[in-house]
Parts: C-alpha cells; sequence; structure tokens
C-alpha cells in the first residue's frame, strides 16, 4: 500500500520557510523546542527534518523525542540534559535542511469505505452531500503531524476546511477500530477500539498497530510514522469486518 | 525456561505486570507505562538479587489473593500493612500456601517480585499492559502467573530473609513537600494562580488512577488562550478549563493541550502515586 517513492503533494518543494524556534526547560531532564512560526506547514517541515538529522548526528544521552504540532519534545537520561542555549546553538549546527529534506517522509495509500454512521450528518452540517465530503477528503496527501490519543492514532493535517466540524459535545463509548474520522481542523484514523469523540466517516481494513511486531519492538509495527503523508482511496464495495461468511447449504 | 508459579485466586481492587516502562515510544503515542512507584519497584528486585526492572506484579490496595503453585522465594513491598512484618522483605511461599493482600494502612500500591522475575508478554519492550490503547490484556482471576528461570529449592538455594534497611522504607502517611518546575506554561498563569497552587493544600480525588491523579483545591484560573497539543511527561500538571488541576501518570496520554503549570519532579513521582484519595498533598517550587 505504500507508494514506491514520495508522490509529489503541495509540501514537496516548497523552499525552506523561515522558523524561529526556542528551547525551553521541562523539567531536570528534558527540553521542549518550540517552533515560533504560525504557518504549521513550515513547523512541521523543520521537525521532520530535525529528526532525519539525529539520526545521523545523535545526541549524547538523548532518549527520546516526541513531536507535538509546533513543538519536538528531547528528553534526555538523568544528569545530561544540555542546558537550553547548548541545545539551540546544536540544532543549528545540524546541516541545514535542503530542499530535498522538505520531503514527506513516504505516501502510505489507505483504501477507505466511506460509509461512516456520521456521514449524512457531517455532509449536512456543512451543506455538502456525502459523495461530495468523500472527494473532499479524499483528494489531499495528508501529513502525519503527530500520533498520539492512543498508540498509533494519527492527527492527519491538510483537511479542506469545508470539513472543519468541531468535536462532538459526547465523545462515543466505543469506536470501532480502522474507523476514518475528522475532528476540528484534523482527521485521523483509531487503531483500536476506543472511546472518541471524532465524527466517523469510513473505515479502513488496515491494520495500523501490528501486536506481533510490538512483541518484537518493530517500529514498522505501526502503518504511520510521524513526518509520513497519507492518502485516502475511496473503495467502493467491501465487506464489514466483521460480517459472518455467507451461509452455505 | 518459564514456569508457572502463582495462580491468581482473586483480583481485589487491581493486579497488573509492571516493570522500568518502555522508552522510545512515545512519537508513536505509546505511554511510558512501568510501575507508579519505581523506587519500591526496584527494591523488591534487589531484594531478591535480580535486576531492578525485572517485571513484578503491582497490587492496587486490597484484595488481591495469591495461590502458590511451587515453593518460591519473594519479596514485597510498597503499601504498609499494620502488623505485618512481610513488607520490604523476602520470604519463602510453599506450595498450595494462599499469599493474600489485606487493607493497608497507608499508601496504594504494593510490589511483588518473584525470585529472577516474572514472564509476561512484552510490548515494545515492557509488560507494562495498556488495554485501553490495545496493548494486552487485565490480568485475571484464574490467570497462571510465571517465572523465568529455573525452580529453586529450598534446601540448596534459600537466599533467606533479607530486609530493606529502615532508612529505605518510605512512611507513606506523609509525602513531603512534593516539588515542582515551572511548566510550559507558567507564564501564561496569573501570578496570583501561581501563587494558589503552591499556597494551597490539594487533595487526591477519587477519580485518579495509573492516567492522572485529580486534585481537588482552589479553583484556578486557566489562561485564556488555548494551545495546539504538545508534548506530555508523566508528572505535568495539567490544568484543563474546570481549574482542578491533572497530574500525568505513567499510562497518561504522550500529548495533550491542556495548559501545563508545572511539573512534578521526576523522583517525587513515585512520592505521589502512593497518596490515596482524600489525603492531601502541597508543592513547592524547585529552587532553581
Amino acid at each position: 500500500m505504500v507508494s514506491p517513492s514520495p508522490a509529489a503533494s503541495p509540501y514537496d518543494c516548497r523552499p525552506p520557510a523561515p522558523v524561529n524556534s526556542r528551547v525551553e526547560p521541562f523539567g531536570p531532564n528534558a527540553l521542549l523546542v518550540r517552533f515560533q512560526n504560525p504557518d504549521p506547514d513550515a513547523a512541521f517541515l523543520l521537525i521532520q527534518a530535525l529528526l532525519r538529522n539525529l539520526e545521523t548526528h545523535p545526541l549524547t544521552g538523548l532518549i527520546e523525542t516526541t513531536p507535538g504540532f509546533h513543538t519536538l519534545l528531547f528528553e534526555f537520561d538523568p544528569g545530561h540534559r544540555p542546558p537550553p542555549d547548548a541545545l539551540a546553538s546544536l540544532l543549528d549546527q545540524l546541516p541545514a535542511p535542503t530542499p530535498s529534506t522538505h520531503t514527506l517522509r513516504r505516501v502510505v495509500d489507505i483504501p477507505v469505505t466511506y460509509d461512516g454512521p456520521d456521514l449524512d450528518r457531517v455532509a449536512a452540517q456543512r451543506g455538502l452531500s456525502p459523495q461530495e465530503v468523500v472527494v473532499l477528503h479524499s483528494a489531499p496527501v495528508y501529513r502525519v503531524q503527530m500520533l498520539g490519543f492512543s498508540p498509533g492514532f494519527p492527527y492527519l493535517a491538510g483537511l479542506d476546511p469545508k470539513l472543519h466540524v468541531p468535536r462532538m459535545a459526547t465523545p462515543r463509548p466505543k469506536v470501532p477500530a480502522g474507523s476514518v474520522a475528522i475532528g476540528g481542523e484534523h482527521t485521523g484514523i483509531y487503531p483500536v477500539a476506543t472511546a472518541g469523540g471524532w465524527h466517523l466517516i469510513g473505515r479502513t481494513s488496515l491494520t495500523l498497530m501490528d501486536l506481533d511486531r510490538a512483541a518484537r519492538e518493530d517500529p514498522d509495527a505501526f502503518l504511520l510514522h510521524p513526518g509520513d503523508g497519507v492518502r485516502f482511496v475511496p473503495v467502493t464495495s467491501s465487506p464489514q469486518p466483521s460480517a459472518p461468511p455467507p451461509a452455505t447449504q | 525456561m518459564t514456569r508457572p508459579i502463582l495462580e491468581i485466586v482473586d483480583l481485589g481492587m487491581g493486579v497488573s505486570f509492571q516493570d522500568g516502562g518502555r522508552r522510545g515510544w512515545k512519537r508513536f503515542g505509546v505511554p511510558p507505562g512501568g510501575a507508579l512507584d519505581d523506587h519500591a519497584c526496584r527494591w523488591a528486585n534487589r531484594l531478591l538479587g535480580d535486576a531492578e526492572d525485572l517485571p513484578v506484579l503491582e497490587i492496587l490496595l486490597m484484595g488481591a489473593r495469591f495461590r502458590a503453585l511451587e515453593s518460591v522465594e519473594i519479596a514485597i513491598t510498597g503499601a504498609a500493612v499494620s502488623g505485618s512484618a512481610e513488607r520490604w522483605q523476602t520470604r519463602r511461599l510453599e506450595a498450595e500456601e494462599i499469599l493474600t493482600f489485606g487493607q493497608p494502612s497507608h499508601g496504594v500500591w504494593s510490589y511483588l517480585a518473584c525470585a529472577g522475575g516474572f514472564e509476561a508478554p512484552r510490548w515494545f519492550g515492557s509488560v507494562s499492559t495498556f488495554p485501553r490503547g490495545g496493548l494486552g490484556r487485565p490480568l485475571a482471576r484464574g490467570d497462571f502467573l510465571h517465572a523465568s528461570g529455573f525452580p529453586t529449592t529450598p534446601s540448596s538455594s534459600s537466599i533467606g530473609t533479607r530486609w530493606v534497611q529502615p532508612s529505605e522504607r518510605r512512611d507513606y502517611r506523609d509525602p513531603g513537600m512534593l516539588r515542582v518546575w515551572k511548566g510550559p506554561q507558567w507564564e501564561s498563569f496569573d501570578a496570583s494562580t501561581r501563587a494558589t497552587f503552591f499556597q494551597a493544600r490539594w487533595e487526591i480525588s477519587a477519580q485518579s488512577d495509573r492516567t492522572g491523579y485529580r486534585l481537588v483545591g482552589p479553583t484556578l484560573t486557566t489562561p485564556s488562550a488555548g494551545i495546539p497539543s504538545e508534548p506530555v511527561l508523566p508528572g505535568s500538571i495539567q490544568v484543563p478549563p474546570n481549574g482542578q488541576p491533572i497530574l500525568t501518570m505513567r499510562d497518561g496520554p504522550t500529548v495533550g493541550g491542556y495548559p501545563k503549570l508545572g511539573l512534578l519532579d521526576p523522583l517525587d513521582l513515585s512520592r505521589l502515586a502512593q497518596c490515596r484519595p482524600g489525603q492531601s498533598v502541597q508543592f513547592q517550587p524547585v529552587d532553581r
């Protein structure tokens, strides 16, 4: 389902936008880098470029990095946290992001059956037909801005403003795994059945979190990684994942 | 090789496998997990001469009962049971013996370690289950719990009774002043709200669990501007719109959009974890 090469997207060939970053301490062992530029695309691209640079230029004592929407958290082993200024200058010394680093990590195609229980209501709310919602939702290449809420849940940026709908006032107690949903200015996919307040417009049969691989500590346990691109591909007929096989005589 | 050593006869208020937790998976939204009181967890393993972060059982308050399937060396640390000399020391459990966790007089979590460590399925390098996020299932009555390694015989390899020196046993009646660092949104809270946070005594709410401990006290004024979701650390003191802080624990979300007033010092997280609902706590700023 993964495209062999990064597909063209609106985020590909943009020149690096100036982004101001500020490094703040977050307790004794962590530093939070905040990207001041209000342009979320620019912050996203810089965070991804930074993460790639760190893979080849690891920092001493760095345990893990966690991206947020405009932020990147650096956690260090106790006693190894550099002063904020030192991280700021270290980040400055990393190789400057080049146009080639300003691409999505890869683009993952996700087949979606658009038959979610909230599709008609979302369409009516936005003055669209359900079909128009499908067209608008499956048009962009989205960015995996961050993962959170539950393991493997991607916050996908790039949703058409015509589909921005406030989250539900009362979350559903149980959203089925594989549900494709929209909430606020984002779209996402529920990896496992959880409570959830986003509007369900479709479902995918792909596994977002592979537990066999989780047992082996394989990062590919997750279908989507921070920095990936995502394209939703409408499929017309797909059996309900839980439907019993047709009865035979 | 692994072998069953204990059967869960009763779950009581709750039992789970925990260890030192996982690192490196937060960027995928996987919380660190791990023993809430890592101090007590480490001592349970140390008593048996094992590596500090081997899997142990984390037992919530009271009611859990286990049946020993063979003679086995164990250590129990954590929540205090009055009149019982069993905590903070090793002991041998004989085959068929029933081990019961009674009502602790103070503290919340007890830790049970077995020689060689428990063997349990791991997700992303930790036995810490996270059923809400699809990682593992809660333990159930009738489950057999396995140990790794070979059985020990009482005669040949009894390690004798070892205990933790009193200075290392914590008094869970009083966590002391809990130290708090400035959080990422510290400057967004007004000065009187920040002062109120440190002056108040906060009561631990009954709506507290491994995800977060809720604090009940004066209503804090939250900054008017919302924040885009950003990374959260265990110990983060988040203030939702109702003005009652939530202290993120080890199964808490990895990202969040509530403003964070402060961060509990990582060394004090285990002290807070042992405070039970109704107990009150107080915070002081880290002096730097």
